[in-house]
């Protein structure tokens, strides 16, 4: 299991999508948050693969929840998919489930 | 089985994942499902976590004792620190109706673990959090026996 996180980005179309890998938590989570900051200037669609990470933590969630904030002044689209195990556990205790659009795979991202 | 775990671990983020694997362990020792064990860890880091944001202000050279004392019925965790004594707002958690930035960790460890105490010992910041075992005897009453042989009322 891949302790630390790491990122990479890819275009599919007009969609910019971030695999995510690893554990996010209090030390890796201000990397995350830079990384897809970074990515949504770039993007008007952008999906997070979440298939990958092993763990995340309140300061994981954190970030993903400013990125949303981020896409939804600039009026930008964000979906997480590969969501499962840890990461929706979290999702589903901080309830934050029906915040953000979640889709199950990334041929659903891509025809969406 | 009955068995007592310490770690003395520095305040800094890079050390968590040390924390987490051996709260894994010790919950894969106690038979608790995978669910259950990946809660306990998060709860456990959530904890550490806001000890070194809050208690050491980001300081990452100080020191968080995590303290494991497991018997038949039960894993209790003690986490101490000798940095600032936790604002009580904080302790009471955020309320979730909105998409609010902190306060989550506190709501995670309250929903997660079955009782959750913080006091001051020694000069010291301690938080007990406790996770029952599965098959833990709780009585009619449904509270369930304390350390101490105190009645406690099981969540």
């Amino acid at each position: 299991m891949q302790r630390t996180m790491g990122s990479s980005t890819r275009r599919a179309g007009d969609i910019t999508i971030v695999d995510l890998v690893g554990q996010i938590d209090l030390g890796s989570s201000p990397a995350l948050r830079k990384t897809l900051l970074d990515s949504l200037k770039t993007t008007k669609h952008m999906a997070i693969n979440l298939a990958g990470v092993s763990y995340i933590d309140s300061s994981g969630i954190a970030s993903l929840v400013e990125v949303l904030r981020a896409a939804q002044d600039a009026k930008k689209k964000l979906v997480l998919f590969g969501v499962g195990g840890a990461v929706l556990q979290v999702l589903q205790l901080t309830r934050l489930t029906g915040v953000f659009e979640i889709l199950q795979t990334e041929e659903q991202v891509i025809q969406a | 089985m009955d068995f007592h775990l310490k770690l003395v671990v520095p305040s800094d983020p890079r050390f968590l994942s040390i924390a987490r694997t051996a709260v894994s362990e010790v919950s894969a020792i106690c038979g608790l499902s995978e669910d259950a064990s990946q809660g306990v860890i998060l709860a456990i880091d959530e904890a550490l976590a806001n000890i070194i944001r809050h208690a050491y202000k980001n300081r990452h050279d100080q020191e968080m004792e995590l303290d494991c004392q497991v018997n038949a019925e039960r894993i209790v965790f003690r986490l101490v620190d000798q940095g600032e004594a936790p604002d009580p707002d904080r302790i009471c958690a955020q309320p979730l109706d909105d998409v609010s930035l902190s306060g989550r960790g506190t709501h995670l460890m309250k929903a997660i673990m079955d009782e959750m105490c913080y006091e001051q010992v020694s000069g010291k910041n301690q938080l007990r959090l406790v996770k029952n075992l599965p098959g833990a005897k709780v009585d009619a009453a449904g509270d369930q026996p304390t350390e101490k042989g105190h009645k406690r009322q099981g969540s």
